[in-house]
């Protein structure tokens, strides 16, 4: 662990703290203040996509344990946020719970639901595993479908969630529990992963076979990240079910899961901030063609009058294969060696 | 009886064409052991290249066939060379995830062709039924099938008969080796890629005959990766098996389990059977059997 010149670790606390040193404090609390003062501050435009933003760092957190730590590439992720999503609308809808109670619960339905999507994993890796998580998709989905507990192709309306009489009805008052939740996750995350658990989750990721050879065992460790994930999965559907009021199925097609591990490529695997900088950048990316495909349809007339599908899914494609070939470490590791070159300057090295 | 049989000849039809998509994938992974997902793109492309030619230039099948394949072989070419070659010596997993960017890339271009319209080129092939005793099925399925037929039987020609087709086939056994005995690796890689987009056109233009050219064509790319997979990732004898199979499930439990559960058998039964071939067979029905060492 490099830490500024001058810096000094006197105690085991101190060693192992997250923030180490007062100005970080300072920047922790200063930053947390701003984030928590931004719905009365900028538009309600930006309310909402910072809403959509906290939502998808959760789902791309799960993903990011379960495919960055622990190697397991999954392209259910969608699939487990739409079983998050009918699971907290059938907790809160169906069966009357708070939405308090329904938040944990739906992560942990998913999670279980998690334990039977990655239970394939026992058996095959790599491409095979890949493929069978685009299999679970899609039986997911049918079941979604096909079932009358879900409302068939309906979907499922919700209700806003509330607190003593007070009712989370727009995007400010839900910003006061999406971000919460999203922080906490964060949290849990960033200690996780330097856990017991989550050295284990890396030496699987490294090599799978030496990791069972060590005595770790893959079986649990496996499902163990698979339940995380899909915990994390099941909390950002519960959250996007009643920020947007209906859990429908096509708010979770294949394509968001490309999405998603898209993020994570961008961002940079393996690594905690690299989650925040692949979901902003990509955020930012499909904001940025949203603004300009209009301006392109206008100019270059072929392209035909809403081009913005099929520019945003080309950009997007073209940044993934810009960070594949060039940056495979992704934004996280330009992130390191940025804090690494401030903390040493004005020296090289 | 007749009703399974009916069931069982349109499967066997269908299964043609999945086992043609499936041996495109099964051709890259053999040679270059990356599963590429930009094929399903490549299908539609080079579908749209044939409906180009015979729609609107009015020219003869045989011509538009021709452009067809030579415009996605090249599309072919040009993947392999910008975004396959960088890649070489990095793990697999980034090669795999790259295809999957070049099929972003090329899902865009390709909704911004389409605009959503629906385009048809089945007016210009045979068309009609065809009975036989008792069973009925469309021209248009025969002849997708037998055309897929055809370019297995070719395929399997030029890999038992050609110096190409045999240095592809040491390529796929090990890389260095192969380059040791004076085979380039790297011209066997373009030419895999070429051969493959052009096995994925027959593949397109055998879907677009049956179902037009959509934006959910390249879809069925995904189809085929899945039918790869149960017949084993190298196998293309495994890829031909394990399509006909999988059409014959598809439309035999949609026969009879559709009006058991409402409907909808057919979109998933693809993916249930993988898991379930995935949990026995984990390297599917012909794989080879890696034994993994530390």
């Amino acid at each position: 662990m490099w830490r500024p010149c001058g810096t000094f670790d006197e105690t085991y606390q101190k060693d192992i703290a997250i923030v180490r040193t007062p100005l970080r404090w300072a920047v922790l609390v200063g930053s947390l203040t701003v984030t928590g003062l931004l719905p009365v501050l900028v538009p309600y435009y930006f309310v909402s996509f910072l809403n959509n933003l906290a939502i998808t760092v959760i789902l791309v957190m799960g993903l990011q344990i379960v495919s960055g730590y622990c190697g397991q590439i999954s392209f259910g992720q969608a699939a487990f946020m739409a079983v998050g999503a009918y699971s907290a609308a059938i907790f809160t809808q169906k069966l009357g719970m708070s939405f308090w109670l329904a938040l944990p619960l739906s992560g942990i339905f998913t999670g279980l639901f998690g334990l039977v999507g990655g239970a394939p994993s026992l058996r095959i890796k790599g491409f095979y595993l890949a493929v069978a998580t685009i299999a679970v998709h899609f039986v997911t989905m049918w079941l979604i479908l096909h079932l009358d507990v879900t409302g068939r192709s309906q979907g499922l309306t919700v209700e806003p969630p509330s607190l003593a009489g007070y009712i989370f009805d727009t995007d400010e008052r839900m910003f006061y529990i999406i971000m919460p939740v999203m922080l906490l996750m964060t949290y849990g995350a960033r200690n996780l992963v330097r856990t017991r658990v989550g050295r284990a989750f890396v030496a699987v990721r490294d090599n799978d076979l030496a990791a069972q050879v060590m005595g770790i065992n893959l079986f649990y460790y496996k499902l163990l990240a698979f339940f995380i994930s899909c915990f994390y999965a099941g909390v950002a559907g519960c959250l996007w079910a009643h920020l947007t009021l209906v859990a429908h199925f096509e708010q979770f097609t294949l394509l968001h899961a490309l999405w998603y591990i898209g993020m994570l490529i961008v961002g940079g695997m393996g690594s905690i901030p690299g989650v925040f900088f692949g979901v902003i950048l990509v955020r930012i990316l499909d904001e940025l063609v949203m603004v300009v495909s209009p301006v392109l349809a206008a100019w270059f007339p072929w392209l035909g009058s809403a081009p913005a599908a099929g520019l945003g899914v080309t950009a997007f494609g073209l940044v993934l294969a810009f960070f594949l070939i060039w940056e495979p470490r992704g934004l996280a590791h330009r992130w390191e060696i940025l804090k690494a070159s401030l903390r040493l300057y004005p020296f090289a090295h | 009886m007749e009703g399974f049989l009916q069931l069982l000849m349109l499967g066997l039809m269908e299964g043609g064409l999945y086992a043609i998509v499936a041996a495109a994938m099964v051709l890259v992974f053999k040679s270059t052991h990356v599963v590429s997902l930009a094929h399903g793109q490549i299908m539609g492309f080079g579908a749209l290249a044939f409906w180009i030619g015979v729609v609107q230039l009015q020219l003869p099948l045989i011509l538009a066939l021709i452009g067809a394949l030579g415009f996605s072989a090249a599309m072919g070419w040009l993947i392999e060379r910008a975004a396959m070659r960088p890649l070489i010596g990095q793990p697999l997993f980034a090669s795999f995830l790259n295809t999957f960017a070049v099929f972003l890339i090329l899902d865009g271009i390709f909704q911004l062709i389409l605009k959503g319209e629906s385009y048809s080129f089945s007016a210009y092939l045979p068309k009609g039924n065809i009975s036989w005793g008792s069973i009925t099925f469309p021209i248009t399925q025969l002849v997708s099938f037998l055309g897929s037929l055809l370019v297995f039987l070719g395929l399997a020609l030029f890999y038992r008969w050609t110096k190409l087709g045999l240095g592809m086939r040491a390529t796929a056994e090990d890389h260095q080796l192969a380059q040791s005995t004076g085979i380039s690796v790297r011209a066997v890689f373009s030419a895999i890629w070429v051969l493959s987009s052009a096995t994925a056109t027959f593949a397109g233009l055998a879907l677009a005959n049956v179902t037009d050219i959509y934006y959910t064509l390249p879809y069925m790319g995904i189809k085929g990766l899945v039918v790869a997979l149960v017949g084993g990732l190298e196998s293309l004898p495994g890829a031909l098996l394990a399509g006909l199979l999988l059409g014959v499930l598809e439309n035999v439990s949609a026969g009879y389990l559709d009006p058991l559960v409402g409907g909808g058998v057919k979109e998933v039964a693809a993916y249930v059977l993988l898991l379930l071939v995935l949990l026995v067979k984990p390297y599917g029905l012909f794989g080879l059997v890696r034994i993994e060492r530390i």
